[in-house]
């Protein structure tokens, strides 16, 4: 009987590692686009914003300048409790609408393209092509990245959101309400240029005190990049 | 002719029954096995690469030594999600210390716990070792209930050629490992015969 279960086990097992894995990384990309597609950095003395109203209606409409992005970044993960990080660079490339291509330069390759509902993941070995509407979870991360670009990120529904500022910068302290993504992020932490609305830093805490911040520098807007970035 | 699709069904079945081992029970020679069996990796970020039934996926782990002689794996996407985090005690248990609810399953846990548990070469800790010659090869294992866990070297004891977890006949699992680096090699290769699982570690420079 033993063996006849190992034997089944066996035989389920890829189509089940297949499965988890399919769904796991669209969902885990799309979070990663989220929090590319927003932006923050570093963080004084923050107060909460005096006029809420206010500050929402001009989020969306400044939002809505922001045509294209392209940067570097730098991306470090934390693991708190081994007292261990890794940094990696790339290049980052936003075009309204939802089209981002980020491209991990060091120390190693990795690219991501979401062009619409279609998705490119690319490592120095394969790639592969994810439709989003085939998956659901990813279809629920991207209704965020739409947000995210159409400056309608304060109504989401899937973040309970509070917005702090200083002298220079918005902070958006995003929080999961659903146990789909409370399971990844205890929170989101956007900080936004008052300049020009785009993105300085993401900072991504883990519920078990795991973080990941990426840094964006070097920002040049609004400048014209070729759809072809992001063909799929 | 009509007898081909039979003759080929039964060469088919008999091929797949044939045993991987071949192994001849020889005293074991403790100085060839103390020098070929695998050591304590130390701390290292891998790049991943894992080709599961045609679908094929990345992200970096990380294998940490620590202090108590215990270590740690941690797989996370590139772009930095945790999707699991376990450990072997100093005694070579297994905890898990944080897994995303998907993969979870027992069946998930149970192979990736074998896989690293080889990759980190607990089970040769644990002993005691016997060994067996092939004529090319020679094995050192140690075996547990259902399987034994082997680290295989040539016969003039010249390098560890590579691990692999088998039962009586079959090869299960190898794990090859090559460049420069050892015990935290630059490439590690880890392969299941019974089903398509493959995954690729390539160790990441960090300046």
């Amino acid at each position: 009987m033993g063996n006849y279960v190992n034997k089944i086990a066996v035989i389920c097992l890829p189509f089940l590692l297949a499965r988890l894995f399919q769904k796991t990384l669209g969902l885990a990309c799309g979070f990663f686009f989220i929090a590319s597609l927003s932006a923050f950095a570093q963080n004084s003395p923050d107060q909460p914003i005096a006029d809420w109203p206010s500050f929402k209606k001009q989020f969306a409409t400044e939002s809505l300048r922001l045509l294209s992005i392209r940067c570097d970044f730098t991306q470090e993960k934390i693991l708190s409790a081994l007292t261990e990080k890794i940094t990696s660079t790339g290049k980052f490339w936003f075009k309204r609408s939802n089209k981002v291509r980020m491209e991990y330069t060091h120390p190693f390759f990795y690219l991501m393209i979401m062009n619409g509902d279609k998705m490119l993941v690319r490592d120095d070995q394969k790639e592969n092509r994810i439709t989003i509407k085939s998956n659901k979870l990813l279809q629920h991360v991207n209704r965020i990245i739409i947000d995210c670009v159409q400056g309608t990120i304060l109504e989401s529904k899937d973040f309970s959101v509070n917005v702090f500022e200083n002298d220079k910068t918005f902070l958006l302290v995003m929080t999961p309400l659903s146990k789909t993504l409370a399971e990844f992020f205890k929170n989101i932490r956007v900080r936004v240029e008052k300049k020009d609305y785009s993105v300085q830093s993401i900072e991504m805490n883990e519920p078990l005190g795991d973080r990941t911040t990426i840094l964006f520098t070097g920002k040049t807007l609004n400048e014209q990049l070729a759809d072809a970035m992001f063909a799929l | 002719m009509r007898c081909l699709p039979f003759s080929l069904s039964c060469f088919l079945f008999f091929w797949s029954c044939a045993p991987d081992y071949h192994l001849h029970t020889i005293p074991l020679d403790s100085g060839c096995a103390s020098k070929i069996a695998p050591l304590p990796m130390t701390s290292s970020w891998y790049h991943a690469s894992v080709d599961v039934t045609g679908n094929h996926w990345s992200g970096l782990v990380l294998i940490k030594s620590m202090p108590d002689s215990s270590h740690r794996v941690v797989f996370t996407n590139e772009a930095g999600l945790t999707f699991f985090d376990f450990g072997f005690s100093k005694d070579g248990k297994l905890k898990i210390y944080f897994m995303i609810k998907k993969l979870n399953k027992k069946l998930v846990v149970q192979t990736l716990g074998k896989d690293f548990e080889l990759i980190l070469g607990e089970p040769f800790r644990k002993g005691p070792l016997q060994s067996w010659d092939t004529g090319q090869e020679v094995y050192f294992g140690v075996k547990q209930k259902k399987e034994t866990a082997y680290f295989i070297t040539s016969k003039d004891c010249a390098s560890l050629q590579r691990l692999e977890w088998g039962d009586a006949r079959k090869r299960r699992v190898s794990v090859k490992i090559s460049g420069p680096g050892y015990p935290s090699p630059e490439k590690i290769e880890l392969t299941h015969h019974t089903f398509a699982l493959r995954i690729a570690l390539t160790r990441i420079g960090q300046e």
